[in-house]
């Protein structure tokens, strides 16, 4: 079962992604915040993939891309965007991430995203 | 998906978004290039677009998202370009306030403000000194509810 960090400063959305998550069988193993916990959780967790808000206090979504590639240069991190982050998204993209799900999440699309991210880790 | 549970939780974060928010614009009234204060409300308007989109509150999700555009631009200059543009932050601020209110007392989507999310989103179209009197107004008012909020605790 694949095991899941899912980083985002809103409660709202964290639990939205729990719920599609955990309906599929995955394991949510952790929660984040902000960015710093999300490196730091990382690091401790060690997670088959993390989804990653890009707008989060203290360091972006993206500056935890780049926090979690230079601990491990495999990791797997998807980014949770909204309509108009496009630049934002190919940022991340370039630090490392492996794909994205767009805001508002809408189940399907999040789980077909995911398993296509652990199958090419696979 | 509970989407009644998603409801409360959306009402709960926001009402915290929004205290945030109205704390962070009276430190930017003292001062108008307040860097914490531009990011801050940045991404409570981002943080609180996400969640009513989720949820179809697509009036909410237009206002949210014009005050997250000004915002954007804000952070880009460094700084609120001057009072008028304050007060029209202060103006959005308390739409959305009373639309989570609305929701939070009727359960139902409020009524769009489609003039609003323009005005916010279209800075360079309509820059503060083409807002009209009764926004003006409108926007005063607003920021007088928010100098008294901050002295009232927030249930």
């Amino acid at each position: 079962m694949a095991r899941i960090l899912v980083a985002d400063d809103a409660s709202f959305m964290r639990q939205m992604i729990r719920e599609i998550v955990e309906s599929e069988g995955f394991e949510v193993c952790g929660e984040a915040s902000d960015g710093v916990e999300a490196v730091d959780e990382f690091k401790r967790l060690q997670p088959d993939v993390v989804t990653m808000d890009i707008v989060m206090p203290r360091k972006s979504g993206i500056d935890a891309v780049r926090g979690i590639m230079a601990i491990d240069p495999s990791a797997c991190v998807v980014m949770c965007s909204a309509l108009g982050q496009e630049t934002l998204v190919t940022e991340a993209i370039q630090a490392g991430a492996k794909d994205f799900i767009v805001k508002p999440f809408k189940p399907d699309a999040v789980i077909e995203t995911l398993k296509k991210v652990l199958e090419k880790e696979d | 998906m509970d989407m009644a549970k998603y409801r409360q939780v959306f009402i709960e974060e926001s009402t915290e978004h929004l205290a945030e928010m109205s704390s962070a614009l009276l430190k930017l009234e003292k001062n108008l290039a307040d860097g914490e204060a531009i990011d801050l409300i940045f991404r409570m308007a981002h943080s609180i677009k996400g969640m009513a989109a989720s949820l179809d509150y697509d009036s909410i999700t237009q206002v949210s998202h014009g005050l997250e555009d000004r915002m954007q631009e804000i952070r880009r200059e460094g700084s609120v370009a001057d009072p008028d543009e304050l007060a029209l932050l202060f103006r959005g601020l308390d739409r959305l306030e009373s639309m989570v209110n609305a929701i939070r007392s009727t359960g139902k989507m409020p009524p769009p403000d489609p003039d609003l999310a323009a005005v916010l989103t279209n800075r360079a179209a309509d820059p503060p000194a083409e807002v009209s009197p009764s926004a003006l107004a409108a926007s005063a008012s607003a920021q007088e509810a928010a100098k008294k909020k901050a002295h009232t605790p927030i249930l």
